[in-house]
């Protein structure tokens, strides 16, 4: 009896009819996934040797991202929460797209689009099967056709109803294999979607390294394969020479990654594009596609020279965005000098501030204690009792300006700051606070002094602020590093509704600005709040 | 008691052995960084060694760090840290090791001779002594969601937290003007309601308290 109750345990499991709504679900995005894929590829690739392949692959990413953003979603019928990122970040418009491809998380993404719908579509056959043997008898008694499944030949309702039973069986051993199918799933959405963390870390050197692989791999695989044409050119006849054509494609593929891995490491050629990585990889390209277009053009009819309107289009292109750098570089020299005006006042108001608490604060308080002591001294040899009550004050006064004076201290250089770093003063910082806080620390060397400090005194004024306005729940704190820039962000699940403006981050903006860093703040009404201060560390 | 004193500034040096001294203690060395406190603690094996946090050369945490090369290199040797400020972090590292002989002050303790003189001694003999500050940390820790801490009186609350300072039965009826029965029997309430073993030392009790209070829920 056991045995048999728990044969059948699967099929009045939750877990089982999720884990069959999870199929159905990756069975449809599949088939979406399908169709985005197939044309956004072919738009994309005929757009390939235009700028407009750009948008196209952004806009692919996107359909992309969020496509898997669905399938997590849904994924998380079967206990797995993943979040897959949904747009690859870059600045500037080639090397956006240059990302996009080199983004792991798209590829992934996509073979999970695409694993995903052959994956589901295993269980849902067996399913769809068993229940089709289920209902036997109902088809038996009022579909007049007596063949069932395509080889299943009914003709007497006792084959029906031990039709119907067979179903029931491969109902329930169906039911059965969805606990592993579901696991099976899991595991390759959490391979596949998951993404690579908010916060991403790879040292500049590994970075590199993997650049230079990928370039290296990329030439050799080009070569030979140009090698293996001419060798099959020379074979056939030395005809017409047609491998310059597959040639020149792969010149054309390889030079693209080829310069923009140049730009990369190359300080002279950024100089020459006034600083900007951006600007010298669009020069670069334009180049090597004008090349492309007049070698086209030569190998062809070498008539009309159609190559120079493609050409004065990139060119003009180049100067816009050169204007565009130029422009955002006189700005940035202006917000600098603003920021540090800013900071000076800053500063000079927090001197103030120290200066008028020392004066109300500890100062009174040890004048006060002098008094009290003057007046024992006096009563010493008159009034025993009330020189005790008068050093007993005294006492009092003494521990109360040292109170102050810590936590004076505390607001202009938290002492663990410097002792221990970012990560255990934040910590120390949360252990104070009563709401729930959750922290992740990712720091894989202690950044410059002043960036520690900007952001330890970001995450306590975003604290300071949530236990004053925010009436919330909880707290989540990450500190990490992105691309040599310190990222601190406060999030919590208050009402929301705070700015910048209106609050003690003003002068913290200053600091944050003073170290070329930016501080933003979003609230919508209702929540939730973020705080999140990006600092440069590498100057 | 023998005592080893590392502190910096010389006055605040000269002022706590003068108040020792006074209280009957024995100073034995009074020195001025981390590395001449741990050849003085291994050469003179006091009781107790009182130790600043910040020592020369690097002024950050350099006490600490000396207080736990001794705690493994001269276990009989109680240490009692004492810093112009608290960091439960810096305690929780002195408490790691589960052994009794160790306290975390402020400098301000200072200024209460009777309880100060006490928490030196209690730390000599192997007891404990944390200041309420970071009592009161570990209890901001403790007390977010949900935690067994909701079930206290006020008064259990109160028991609890000089408790956890270390001060034995007699001190925690003092403090409150309770009787010694009524804290023993406050003791006992709060064991149980933390689900801690009753134990017969002060010292181990004390630990346990100690131990509850820095897990994470």
């Amino acid at each position: 009896m056991k045995l048999v109750s728990r044969f059948f345990a699967p099929l009045w499991s939750g877990k089982t009819y999720r884990a069959a709504a999870y199929g159905l679900v990756l069975l449809a995005l599949g088939s979406a996934a399908f169709a985005l894929l197939i044309a956004g590829w072919t738009v994309a690739l005929c757009f390939a040797i235009t700028p407009l392949v750009v948008p196209l692959l952004i806009g692919l990413r996107v359909g992309v991202g969020g496509l898997a953003t669905a399938e997590a979603a849904t994924a998380q019928l079967i206990g797995v929460d993943v979040r897959p990122r949904i747009s690859t970040p870059g600045t500037g418009f080639w090397s956006r797209g240059f990302a996009t491809l080199k983004d792991g998380s798209f590829w992934r993404q996509q073979a999970h689009l695409l694993v995903g719908w052959p994956l589901a579509l295993a269980p849902f056959c067996l399913i769809s099967s068993a229940v089709e043997l289920l209902t036997l008898p109902a088809w038996y008694r009022w579909d007049d056709s007596h063949d069932f499944l395509g080889f299943i030949e009914i003709n007497s309702p006792r084959e029906a109803v031990l039709g119907s039973l067979a179903g029931l069986l491969l109902l329930t051993l169906s039911a059965h294999l969805l606990g592993p199918w579901s696991r099976l799933a899991g595991w390759l959405a959490r391979a596949l979607l998951a993404g690579d963390g908010q916060l991403t870390m790879r040292s500049p050197a590994e970075r590199r390294a993997i650049r230079v692989r990928a370039l290296t791999i990329d030439a050799l695989v080009s070569t030979i394969v140009v090698a293996a044409l001419v060798v099959i050119w020379m074979l056939t006849g030395e005809g017409y020479f047609w491998p310059v054509w597959p040639m020149l494609a792969l010149a054309f593929v390889v030079g693209i990654p080829g310069w923009v891995f140049l730009v990369l490491e190359n300080p002279t050629v950024r100089r020459l594009a006034l600083g900007s990585h951006a600007l010298a990889i669009q020069v670069g390209v334009s180049a090597i596609l004008s090349g492309f277009l007049v070698a086209v053009w030569a190998i062809t009819t070498a008539g009309y020279f159609w190559p120079a309107w493609p050409i004065l289009c990139l060119v003009v292109a180049v100067l816009v965005h050169a204007a565009v750098v130029r422009a955002r570089r006189e700005h940035r020299i202006e917000v600098l000098e603003a920021s540090r005006a800013g900071a000076v006042s800053a500063q000079e108001a927090e001197l103030r501030r120290i200066e008028r608490d020392l004066h109300d604060g500890a100062q009174a308080r040890l004048v006060a204690l002098g008094m009290n002591l003057g007046m024992a001294e006096q009563k010493l040899k008159t009034d025993p009792e009330a020189v005790q009550a008068l050093l007993a004050e005294a006492r009092r006064g003494a521990s109360e300006a040292l109170l102050e004076l810590r936590d004076l201290a505390r607001g202009i250089h938290p002492p663990i700051l410097t002792d221990r770093g970012l990560g255990p003063a934040v910590a120390a910082l949360t252990e104070r606070n009563p709401l729930p806080t959750s922290l992740r620390v990712d720091l894989p060397r202690r950044p410059p002094p002043a960036v520690e400090t900007a952001a330890y005194f970001v995450v306590a004024e975003a604290l300071a602020n949530i236990a004053k306005h925010a009436d919330a729940s909880r707290i989540d704190i990450r500190i990490g590093t992105e691309n040599g820039t310190l990222v601190a962000e406060v999030v919590d699940d208050g009402r929301g509704g705070a700015s910048v403006a209106g609050s003690g981050l003003t002068g913290l903006r200053q600091r944050v600005e003073a170290l070329d860093g930016r501080l933003r703040v979003t609230s919508p009404d209702g929540g939730p709040t973020n705080v999140r201060a990006e600092l440069p560390c590498e100057s | 008691m023998r005592v080893v004193i590392a502190e910096d500034l010389a006055l605040l040096r000269d002022g706590l052995a003068r108040l020792l001294r006074d209280n009957g203690f024995d100073v034995v060395d009074a020195v001025w960084d981390g590395d001449a406190l741990v050849h003085a603690v291994i050469r003179e094996k006091p009781d107790v060694a009182i130790v600043d946090i910040r020592l020369p050369p690097s002024f950050r945490d350099e006490g600490v760090r000396a207080a736990l090369e001794l705690r493994e290199r001269v276990p009989e040797t109680g240490i009692l840290v004492v810093s112009q400020y608290v960091e439960q972090a810096y305690a929780s590292e002195l408490l790691a090791d589960g052994r009794g002989g160790v306290g975390y002050l402020l400098k301000d303790r200072v200024m209460d001779v009777d309880d100060f003189v006490d928490a030196v001694r209690r730390v000599g003999e192997g007891g404990t002594a944390l200041d309420p500050e970071v009592v009161a940390q570990l209890f901001t820790r403790r007390r977010r969601a949900d935690s067994p801490l909701d079930r206290l009186t006020p008064r259990e609350l109160e028991v609890l937290g000089l408790m956890a300072e270390g001060r034995s039965n007699a001190g925690i009826a003092d403090a409150l003007t309770l009787t010694v029965g009524a804290v023993e029997k406050h003791i006992a309430n709060i064991l149980t309601k933390l689900r801690l073993p009753p134990s017969g030392s002060d010292h181990r009790r004390v630990l346990a308290v100690l131990t509850y209070l820095q897990q994470d829920h």
